[in-house]
């Protein structure tokens, strides 16, 4: 018996140590969505095209920061991908290193706004999406973001969870709207606190929204700009709102691992995802709306993207380190005022 | 040869030591998450949590949800239980059948269809509308009604499955016995039947009680995440504060009202049974 286990122990150990002298390997942390397309468009030619081998982790971003916080002294990924916020938090706790730009020949290519998106130059932005109002426009007209609370839209609106991600940003323009737009969002906070019986549902999952308004639960809902196809496939007039002060949005970014070995390998990868040939591929799959601006896609498919430089330039994003300082002050301000 | 008790030790090591590595070893860790600050040990974390009116709210909040949805579903549960035994084999076969299904499909799935059940165009009120109960269509959707309504149907089979099982294994002659002597229904129910099948009354009613406890995209579904529960205030902690003490705080006093409220029901069920 216990030969049996040492013989297997040291089979073990022979195999991992073969695996890893045979090739070069380069582990990358993403969100598990659409890791089909992904392994298909991005992956597996990366793969052919460095003779290297990628490994990919996937899960949600709370899960993936974690991971690398406990790796730190050793860490496993070497590049990862999470949201703006989430790289502000990752370069504060000094898990992640800066980008040599001069190493990406894709730089040069992204809108402005998504070359360092937080200006500590740890991350490069590579998707982003805009967040705006969809409405029933034969029964209303959304002008304002305002509107979601007004009379017209009473007992027929869904406001998205504050833990959503669509949800910060909501109250960030409905504070704008109401003129009252503090980091605190108290104001937009206490004004859905004061109209919440107006308010059919907080919703947690933007996929729900489709089913309550075909039933006829809801006209109006802020939505992220890659649910919008869901909802023009349904027989009903819908339009996606431009409010007077604006869409907002957020943003996706790339991040390198701090003691990474293998950060070249890393940025080889990062500029072939920012590559215009690989942007256009995943726009076109309506995986991932492009940062790059040299990426043309046709009309039918800038529709359910976020596309297009006049686009991009209005969207009031929440700056990261307003978001990273006051999400406990957000959390307990709705909990105290909405969910009670 | 191994001698019989190195044996059995034996055949219960491999179990014994995945459930510690696996399932044990994890939750301890978790646990003492709750309990550590940046370099000892101090419980401030639980008096911080409990001090908090707002979390003493939802806290009681959850636990009425949870005591009455067992309660509701063990009335409901008996009746039905009690119906299915007394079936002849094939019709206990296929209700059996009917009561397993819905474990069967997703949670997830179950509660959408809730949603179009209790929704403005729903049968309900199509149905109220329809007999003239009410003009406009009736709220169900996003209140309490509609949690303890979802928590019901998704947690009720466990009850029936257990009270079934508990029920087979009672003498067939108890009740009638119990007929015989002058007993009326009450007492037939609270003398001979629930002392009989009070271990699937302890299973079925922990099992439904923390399921209900635990649910967490019934009440974020069907809420509207306008009620605070304390399984959607776990989630806030991990997801948007990242805050792992609290969460581990909040995760033991789940636990600790799981086994609470396994043992109030043994302690109930043996109390009837002494009188």
């Amino acid at each position: 018996m216990k030969k049996i286990l040492l013989a297997s122990s040291a089979l073990l150990l022979i195999g991992t140590h073969a695996a890893s002298a045979e090739e070069k390997t380069l582990t990358i942390s993403v969100y598990g969505f659409a890791q089909d397309a992904f392994k298909e468009l991005v992956y597996d030619p990366f793969e052919a095209k460095c003779g290297c081998k990628l490994v990919v982790e996937t899960g949600n971003s709370v899960e993936r920061l974690a991971k690398m916080e406990a790796n730190k002294a050793n860490p496993v990924v070497d590049m990862a991908v999470v949201s703006m916020a989430d790289a502000l938090s990752a370069g504060r706790s000094g898990l992640i290193d800066k980008i040599d730009t001069s190493k990406l020949s894709n730089f040069n290519k992204l809108y402005d706004v998504a070359r360092d998106p937080n200006g500590d130059g740890m991350s490069v932005g590579y998707t982003f999406y805009a967040t705006s109002i969809v409405y029933r426009s034969d029964k209303v007209e959304v002008t304002s973001w305002a509107d979601l609370l007004g009379d017209k839209l009473a007992g027929h609106v869904a406001l998205p969870n504050v833990t959503t991600n669509q949800g910060p940003p909501t109250l960030y323009m409905i504070g704008e709207a109401i003129g009252q737009n503090t980091p605190d969002l108290k104001g937009a906070i206490t004004a859905v606190g004061e109209k919440k019986d107006d308010i059919v549902t907080f919703y947690v999952k933007s996929s729900q929204l489709v089913q309550l308004m075909q039933q006829e639960e809801i006209w109006a809902a802020p939505i992220g700009r890659f649910s919008w196809e869901g909802f023009t496939k349904m027989d009903l007039p819908v339009k996606w709102a431009t409010p007077k002060e604006g869409q907002t949005g957020g943003m996706n970014v790339m991040v390198l691992t701090k003691g990474s070995k293998n950060q070249d390998l890393a940025l080889q990868f990062m500029d072939y995802w920012l590559s215009t040939e690989i942007q256009t591929a995943l726009a076109e799959k309506l995986v991932d709306s492009p940062a790059n601006k040299e990426v043309k896609v046709s009309p039918e498919i800038a529709e359910n993207l976020t596309y297009g430089e006049e686009t991009v330039r209005s969207l009031k994003l929440i700056p990261s380190a307003v978001a990273l300082d006051n999400r406990e002050a957000w959390l307990s301000e709705w909990n105290a005022k909405v969910g009670q | 040869m191994f001698h019989s008790r190195a044996e059995a030790l034996a055949l219960a090591l491999p179990a014994a030591v995945f459930a510690a590595v696996i399932f044990l070893a994890p939750v301890v860790i978790l646990l003492s998450e709750g309990l550590r600050n940046a370099d000892s040990w101090t419980i401030s974390a639980y008096t911080g949590f409990l001090s908090d009116p707002l979390n003493r709210t939802v806290f009681l909040r959850t636990l009425k949800l949870g005591a009455m949805v067992t309660a509701l579903a063990a009335v409901i549960g008996y009746a039905a239980a009690f119906a299915i035994v007394n079936l002849p084999a094939k019709g206990k076969g296929r209700m059996i059948g009917l009561v397993v299904l819905p474990l069967m499909i997703s949670p997830v799935a179950r509660t959408y269809a809730w949603i179009v059940i209790l929704g403005r165009t729903g049968i309900v009120n199509q149905a109220l509308t329809s007999i003239g109960l009410t003009d406009e269509p009736v709220r169900f959707l996003f209140t309490e009604t509609a949690v303890f309504v979802g928590l019901l149907q998704l947690f009720l089979p466990l009850m029936i499955l257990a009270l079934i099982s508990a029920l087979e294994n009672m003498p067939k002659d108890a009740i009638p016995a119990a007929r015989v002597l002058g007993a009326n229904w009450f007492q037939v129910f609270s003398r001979v039947i629930l002392p009989l099948t009070r271990e699937g009354l302890v299973i079925g009613g922990t099992l439904v009680f923390t399921g209900s406890l635990t649910a967490y995209i019934t009440p974020a579904i069907l809420g509207g995440s306008k009620i605070l529960m304390l399984e959607t205030l776990l989630y806030q902690r991990v997801t948007v504060a990242n805050d792992f003490v609290s969460a581990s705080v909040i995760a033991f006093i789940l636990i600790v009202m799981s086994f609470a409220a396994n043992l109030l029901l043994k302690r109930l069920a043996t109390a009837r049974s002494k009188r």
